[in-house]
């Protein structure tokens, strides 16, 4: 079975043999990498995320035996790496005033944030500030169905879910959506 | 008992039904849904993965760059902390479950402590322990160096490490440790006015953790400011230039520090790279905009073009009339 999605990648494909980390990186890499930035969030450099995934693939490709197909292995990896990646990205948030120099005496000092870039990537950042606050079962599934578009039917056949609690997530996940838009809004304040 | 049960199999049944339509794809309205659905199309939106990067990765991959297995130690590590953590966890729970009445006295009690009298719940150290992991208000971790100065970050108005820190770990993880040790550092530096003491910390932090640790461009952006407040800018301009930096958010604080450390040692090719990097794209009228028109216009001059040198002052006159270096470019440009 071959879903095709309208950017000519293989979501899903039959498996035959077991291939090479190489040939995997050509096949996937774009898909991983799409993946990985929807499920890590816009803070997260996908270029080093996508280094450690395939890290982790190339680790565990001798133990890949083809029980699953390689897009469902290769999306689980790709979902604990992410995961692990924002508990990082936890710790680096409240760190990331570090990350400006606050240099006083020496040099002028410069202590502003460009208001612009900001509001540009302000959106962004509530849709994953209020995607955090989901169970990880609940996030997964609503960024797959809504940020990467795929059918309840391509959700469950890449996590291994059964359709019918594909369904149920996913209406799990809206209500707390909804629930954590208007915490966050203050709208129900 | 019959009414529950037909309302909660008709409730599985509600969320058993398959979804079609994507918030995401509505138009824009007033309800929940399109409100919610207008957010999620700006995360939607992700731009594809350059083949650039793609090729960078794959040569990362093929050196075998950052490729560390896990090591049975690493692992034996992490069960002995789950091992201890739920242990004391447990003994925490019992603690409060059983109140003091069933304690069993500890013999290095005095034998004297009076037999009645009010007795008093023992909560010392159990309640961070009880905290749900996703806690809105964690503790902040403590700051090595002492309590003290644990309690001074969330107190000191416009500084630094303002937000309470992530929840506590499970387990003291390595990211958890050097988490502690970089809060302590930036307590050091920036509350404290210590850069000494932070930059031993930060070297400790390098001893510890060194190249690879999940903190580090933080921990380098820490010694760098240290390294000036110290007054050691060859050593600042060392880290800086061996930093690629973009225009982009706070690499512009660090790409104007270096152009400004390149200009003192007289380097003011390089430095005109990084001003122009920095101008080259739209600017927002900020601090880091001011520096850069300035700095960019001194450096023209001490390469003798003075045309550039005068336009570069003629701008920053226009858009930062009150700026800190007015007087020197109305000087400058004959005003």
């Amino acid at each position: 079975m071959t879903l095709v999605r309208s950017d000519a990648t293989p979501v899903i494909e039959s498996r035959s043999g077991v291939p090479d980390l190489e040939t995997l990186y050509r096949t996937h890499a774009l898909t991983v990498a799409r993946w990985a930035a929807k499920l890590a969030g816009p803070l997260v450099d996908v270029d080093d995320l996508v280094h450690e995934i395939f890290l982790v693939v190339r680790r565990r490709l001798p133990e890949f035996r083809g029980d699953a197909q390689v897009t469902t292995w290769l999306y689980r990896i790709t979902e604990r790496v992410a995961q692990e990646s924002r508990r990082k990205d936890r710790f680096r948030r409240w760190f990331s005033r570090a990350r400006h120099l606050e240099i006083e005496g020496t040099m002028a000092p410069s202590h502003l944030t460009p208001v612009d870039e900001f509001e540009r990537r302000q959106s962004t950042e509530t849709v994953y500030r209020i995607l955090d606050r989901l169970p990880g079962k609940y996030r997964s599934v609503l960024i797959l169905f809504e940020l990467e578009e795929l059918s309840g039917e391509e959700i469950a056949t890449l996590t291994g879910l059964k359709l019918a609690t594909v369904w149920v997530h996913l209406h799990r996940a809206r209500a707390r959506f909804i629930a954590e838009m208007k915490r966050d809004s203050g709208r129900n304040t | 008992m019959k009414e529950p049960m037909a309302r909660s199999k008709q409730t599985d049944a509600d969320e058993r039904t398959p979804i079609r339509d994507r918030w995401s794809a509505r138009p824009s309205g007033d309800s929940d849904e399109a409100l919610a659905g207008a957010l999620l199309r700006s995360a939607a939106v992700v731009p594809p993965f350059p083949a650039k990067n793609l090729a960078e990765v794959a040569a990362r991959l093929r050196s075998r760059e950052r490729h560390l297995p896990r090591t049975w130690a690493w692992q034996v590590a992490v069960a002995v902390g789950l091992l201890l953590f739920g242990g004391a966890l447990y003994a925490a729970v019992l603690h409060i479950l059983r109140g003091p009445s069933v304690v069993s006295p500890s013999p290095a009690l005095p034998v004297s402590m009076p037999a009645s009298g009010p007795v008093r719940r023992r909560h010392v150290g159990v309640a961070p322990a009880l905290a749900p992991a996703n806690s809105p208000v964690p503790e902040p971790p403590p700051v090595a160096g002492g309590g003290e100065s644990g309690g001074k970050l969330e107190s000191v108005p416009g500084k630094a490490l303002l937000e309470p820190p992530p929840a506590p770990l499970a387990n003291p993880s390595a990211l958890a440790q050097e988490s502690r040790l970089l809060a302590g550092a930036i307590h050091k530096l920036r509350q404290e006015r210590n850069p000494g003491q932070a930059l031993a910390m930060l070297d400790q932090h390098r001893a510890r953790f060194g190249a690879k640790g999940a903190l580090e461009p933080e921990a380098k952006v820490t010694r760098i400011e240290a390294l000036l407040r110290l007054g050691r800018h060859d050593q600042a301009l060392g880290l800086l230039d061996a930093q690629v930096l973009t225009a982009a958010e706070v690499g512009r604080e660090m790409l104007v520090a270096r152009a400004e450390l390149r200009a003192e040692k007289g380097r003011c090719g390089a430095a005109l790279n990084d001003f122009n990097l920095l101008l080259a794209a739209e600017t927002p009228p900020d601090l880091v905009t001011e520096r850069a028109l300035y700095g960019r216009a001194t450096c023209r001059a001490q390469q003798s073009d003075w045309t550039g040198a005068r336009s570069d002052l003629e701008h920053y006159l226009a858009r930062f009339p009150k700026g800190r270096f007015v007087d020197q470019a109305r000087t400058a440009v004959g005003r």
